[in-house]
């Protein structure tokens, strides 16, 4: 086994409600609720899962800059919990962070340069006289011609402006960079191409990635290993393969069945899941998901399942289903 | 079935749609053909940018300032839509043809409630008093699959979920059996299970009503799963239009075949994603010839200089293979030597 | 919604607090003897002792704003140490008047106001639009009694339709009503047209269009109705500036309102008229706001997300 580059013990967020007369906070959305997972060097942890489910929040969580409600977040083995802000800001440099809308996270009135200038300036890493030698070498390495560094940020395309985000990021020699949505904005051409950047940066350059994104495609094509979170909890966790190819969780199965496929003469069983996804002001008792479940029963209504694998599945993958084993059977016999 | 002679419910001749703006003319919509009939779907699909939103609204003569409709002709069930005055065509919308938006946040007025907003289209066009009309309303929410339909119809829009609310935008659309909807992105905004619940509610009522669909979408997967037919825009123009079927087994346009190969896909492993290289075009300077050629890893001189039209490949097909029309120099008889395409695998 | 005014309800508390100190203050900070100001330079010493025991400026400050607010409770604002009247007295009768000169002219700015700035939203760049905006420049840089004069030398002295002060008559409400209502009615009219103008593009005024409402429901129900949420907050502020604007409309009218007694009662140092005068204006003026948070609430039902 490797030892993680990253890991999250139980880690929990929660974000108060203010309300009433005085307004005092009135409930708590449970937007992380005890999650851990570990991050491995080298390889891409992807975070899947519906609008609000808690993935931004988890990423945000991380980096601490959202201060994590509870739990612990270790990178290289140290507590991120107990660093001061200075110490913090130092190990920021080995982790960056790429949002999805590019064009909000870049100041305008700065030229592409300065921008990266200044990315390296906060974290001290290279000093001035090597830094613009080190903006043509970036530039390069996201696919951008050097000369565009003395452009704005409005003078390019959508894509052209997360290559500068990559950039940005990459500029400070970072170990993990978590993705939020990074592609999500871009339109399918730009998107493969920004795909493709990342991967290939991934290798020459040995990067971690956290990759959040609510598109299976994506996540298919970029990961390693993938997490599916439901109202702030995981519900499983599986190398790619396994995940896409033998989905146990009720809900990555609707999930995975939803999604159209480009291909008009592949018609399938489609999961069609009821209802919407319940507040996380108050999730549902016991398992999360028991409100839309098909093959929910009383147990899952009153005890919330553990993250778990069983006989037939590789010892990576978990699941947090009270009934893994009877919806296999169901598989089984219905496909006979 | 619908046979061939059959008026089509709309039929969009040579559309133009121009915007003036300080720069010059925006020609977002620069001659785009297609028609649907009854109980069919059409999917226009095409990148951000391409002109796809532009042209539904011109169908709904809602382009606004500085926008105008300038050329082409517009048919429903065989009346010319652009003939008619302001008045006339009040009448026709969100009667005889309706439109879904792509964003259900804000396509909703925050300060009335689902219910009187869709009792409001009721009472224009059926001529009911406010209860039945209101009545109407919790029938419409019902049949939209909205549970506790007279409850929510007394509620805000703030207070419903995305996927309520396009339900209550797809109830507002309906309420009059229109002949034509229109679906601009009705779930690019919703997560893929509540996706999954509208496509299936849409085609559901589709069967019931007989209405003729028009959906638009830049997502492929969408249209394999919803369009009889399809048309792929690009910058402002159709460059490929076919039946579903015949798109996906074989499509001709270098863009539609790039298209294709640029989707991550969940259900299959792909080593690495082809890429189109460089961006859209923008109006300011577009190319005179084919607007795909700066992008094209097939263009020559000849794409460069002459603007290829819209047409029944003859030349670069096999024989006896149904395809259907696309605007590119490679499928006629002017290029000379074998088709360069081929070969190209798409991931089917 | 109830606990939204339970809650706004309780925010005032601290506010009237603040505003009854300032009141209290005003007769403290007067620059040397307060008695001596009052009364005169020609007062005796025991007139001013007299002077000071009255208003019990013998006692610590504290008891003395303890006195202050317990009579304010009980609606007693002191005498007027010119005539010995109760403040409450003199100056109820001009309050009203000054209350209904300035709901006259924020009639007339409302109508006005909302009426151009819709139409001039609905024209966007054309002629109506920049004749209406430039129209508003100008109502907006005239100032109060300039206009008044014109209005008496045109519609009383040229023409004599119109009597040129008192208060009472309709005759007499109109003139000082406009004088009023101009500057707030431009200030209305850009107001509206801006929020109009974002109002118009909206995704729901589409959605509006779609389903065949006709142009004219388009822009009074849709557009106008979410359009009015900030101009409401706008008219409360322009009601406020009317109460204590009045002074110079009252003065140019000859109307006997409660701007021209703070001016008399400042000229004549009688300083608890002028106290009271301020209490009830603040007063007024807090309530107003009050109002226009809960018409914003109403109108607004998004808030209500929290
Ligand atoms: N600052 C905040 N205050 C209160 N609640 C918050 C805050 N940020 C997030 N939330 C709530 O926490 C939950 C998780 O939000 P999060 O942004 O992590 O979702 P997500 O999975 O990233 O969704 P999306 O796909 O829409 O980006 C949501 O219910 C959200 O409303
Ligand atoms: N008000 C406007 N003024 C100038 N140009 C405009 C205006 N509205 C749209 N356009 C132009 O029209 C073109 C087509 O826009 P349209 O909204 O139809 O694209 P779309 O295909 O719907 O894209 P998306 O997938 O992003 O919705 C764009 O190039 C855009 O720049
Ligand atoms: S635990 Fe029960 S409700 Fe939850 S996913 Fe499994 S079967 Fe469904
Ligand atoms: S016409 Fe030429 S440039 Fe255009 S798509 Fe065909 S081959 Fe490519
Ligand atoms: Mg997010
Ligand atoms: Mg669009």
């Amino acid at each position: 086994m490797t030892t993680p580059l990253f890991e999250a013990k139980n880690l929990q967020k929660y974000f108060p409600v203010k309300g009433g007369i005085l307004n005092r906070t009135q409930a708590q959305v449970k937007a992380v609720d005890d999650v851990s997972f570990a991050i491995n060097p080298g390889e891409t942890l992807s975070i899947v899962g519906e609008s609000g489910c808690g993935k931004s929040t988890t990423g945000r969580a991380i980096l601490r800059l959202d201060d994590p409600t509870d739990g612990e977040i270790l990178f290289e083995g140290q507590n991120l919990m107990e660093l001061s802000k200075s110490d913090l800001r130092q190990k920021r440099k080995e982790m960056q962070i790429i949002f999805q809308d590019p064009y909000a996270s870049l100041n305008p009135r700065q030229k592409v340069k300065q921008i990266l200038d200044e990315a390296m300036a906060i974290q001290g890493v290279v000093p001035k006289a090597k830094r613009p030698e080190r903006i043509r070498e970036l530039m390069e390495v996201v696919g951008l011609r050097p000369e565009q560094a003395e452009r704005y940020p409005f003078q390019f395309s959508g894509g052209q402006r997360q290559r500068i985000g990559i950039a940005r990021a990459l500029s400070v020699d970072p170990k993990l960079i978590v993705c939020d949505e990074a592609v999500s904005a871009l339109d399918v051409s730009t998107q493969a191409q920004v795909l493709n950047l990342l991967k290939k940066l991934q290798k020459d350059l040995d990067l971690t990635y956290l990759f959040i994104s609510h598109d299976l495609g994506v996540v298919r094509h970029i990961s390693d290993r993938v997490i599916v979170m439901y109202l702030g909890k995981i519900v499983e966790i599986a190398d790619k393969r396994d995940l896409f190819d033998s989905p146990r969780h009720p809900y990555t199965r609707a999930l995975l069945s939803a999604i159209p496929i480009p291909d008009p003469s592949k018609t399938r069983e489609r999961i069609v899941l009821q209802g919407d996804v319940p507040s996380p002001m108050n999730p549902p008792s016991g398992c999360r998901f028991h409100t839309r479940c098909p093959f929910a029963t009383d147990i899952c209504k009153a005890e919330e399942p553990e993250l778990r694998s069983t006989t037939f599945m590789n010892e990576t993958h978990k699941a947090a289903c009270h009934h893994i084993e009877k919806i296999a059977e169901t598989e089984k016999t219905s496909i006979v | 079935m619908a046979s061939n002679e059959q008026t089509p419910v709309l039929e969009v001749k040579g559309l133009q749609t121009s915007f003036f703006t300080p720069d010059g003319e925006v020609k977002a919509v620069d001659g785009v053909d297609f028609s649907v009939n009854s109980n069919e779907t059409l999917g226009i699909v095409g990148e951000s940018g391409s002109g796809k939103s532009i042209t539904s609204l011109s169908v709904m003569r809602l382009i606004q300032h500085p926008g105008k409709i300038v050329g082409g002709t517009i048919e429903l069930s065989g009346e010319d839509l652009l003939k008619k005055s302001k008045q006339q065509f009040a009448k026709y919308r969100g009667n005889r043809l309706s439109m879904i938006f792509q964003e259900p946040m804000t396509s909703l007025n925050p300060v009335f409630t689902v219910g009187s907003q869709i009792a409001e289209a009721v009472r224009i066009h059926k001529k009911l008093d406010k209860k039945a009309a209101w009545q109407e309303a919790v029938n419409m929410l019902k049949l939209v699959g909205i549970p506790a339909p007279e409850d929510r119809a007394k509620r805000y829009p703030h207070e419903l979920s995305g996927g309520m609310r396009q339900r209550v935008m797809i109830a507002i659309a309906l309420s009059c059996d229109p002949e034509l909807l229109i679906a601009d992105e009705p779930t690019t905004a919703l997560d893929v299970t509540i996706q999954a619940q509208i496509l299936e509610l849409i085609k559901e009522l589709q069967e019931k009503s007989g209405m003729a669909v028009l959906m638009i979408t830049h997502d492929l997967g969408v249209i394999a799963e919803t369009a009889d037919k399809v048309v792929v825009m690009y910058a402002g123009e159709v460059v490929e239009q076919a039946d579903v079927k015949t798109l996906f087994k074989r499509p001709l346009h270098p863009y539609t075949q790039g298209l294709m190969n640029a989707i991550p896909r969940h259900d299959i492993d792909l080593d690495e994603l082809e890429m189109i290289p460089g961006t859209v075009p923008t109006p300011q300077n577009m190319p005179s010839g084919c607007r795909f050629a700066e992008r094209c890893p097939y263009a020559r001189d000849l794409c460069v200089e002459k603007h290829p039209e819209l047409a029944t490949p003859s030349n670069n097909v096999d024989e006896g293979i149904t395809t259907g029309q696309t605007r590119c120099w490679i499928y006629t008889d002017e290029w000379d030597g074998p088709n360069p395409t081929k070969g190209v695998a798409t991931n089917q | 919604m109830h606990i939204f005014i339970l809650r706004r309800l309780l925010q005032l508390i601290p506010v009237l607090f603040g505003v009854t100190l300032v009141a209290f203050l005003i007769i403290q900070l007067v620059p040397g003897d307060v008695a001596q100001v009052m009364a005169g330079e020609a007062a005796s010493e025991a007139q001013l002792e007299q002077m000071r025991e009255n208003l019990g400026l013998n006692d610590p400050l504290v008891v003395q704003y303890g006195r202050f607010l317990g009579d304010l409770i009980m609606f007693d604002l002191g005498e007027s140490v010119r005539t010995g009247q109760p403040v409450m007295d003199i100056i109820a009768p001009r309050f009203i008047i000054t209350v209904e000169l300035a709901l006259w002219g924020m009639v007339v700015a409302v109508s006005v106001g909302l009426f151009f700035g819709i139409l001039s939203a609905t024209y966007r760049n054309t002629i109506r639009d920049y004749g209406t905006m430039t129209l508003a420049v100008v109502g907006l840089s005239m100032p109060n009694f300039w206009l008044g004069l014109l209005l008496i030398y045109w519609f009383s002295i040229q023409l004599g339709v119109l009597p040129t002060s008192g208060w009472g008559t309709w005759q007499q409400v109109i003139m000082p009503a406009i004088t009023m209502g101009t500057a707030g009615a431009a200030v209305i009219a850009r107001m509206t047209r801006s929020s109009m103008l974002e109002v118009i593009d909206q995704d729901y005024v589409r959605t509006a269009r779609a389903k065949g409402v006709s142009e004219r429901f388009v822009v009074y129900k849709h557009a106008f109705r979410n359009a009015l949420i900030p101009v409401v907050t706008v008219i409360g502020l322009q009601f406020g500036y009317f109460l204590s604007g009045a002074v110079l409309t009252e003065n140019v009218f000859a109307i006997n309102g409660l701007g021209r007694l703070v001016v008399d009662a400042i000229s004549q140092r009688d300083f608890p008229v002028v106290q009271g005068a301020v209490i009830v204006l603040a007063i007024t003026f807090v309530f107003v706001n009050f109002l226009v948070d809960i018409a914003y609430r109403v109108l607004n039902k998004r808030i209500d997300l929290n």
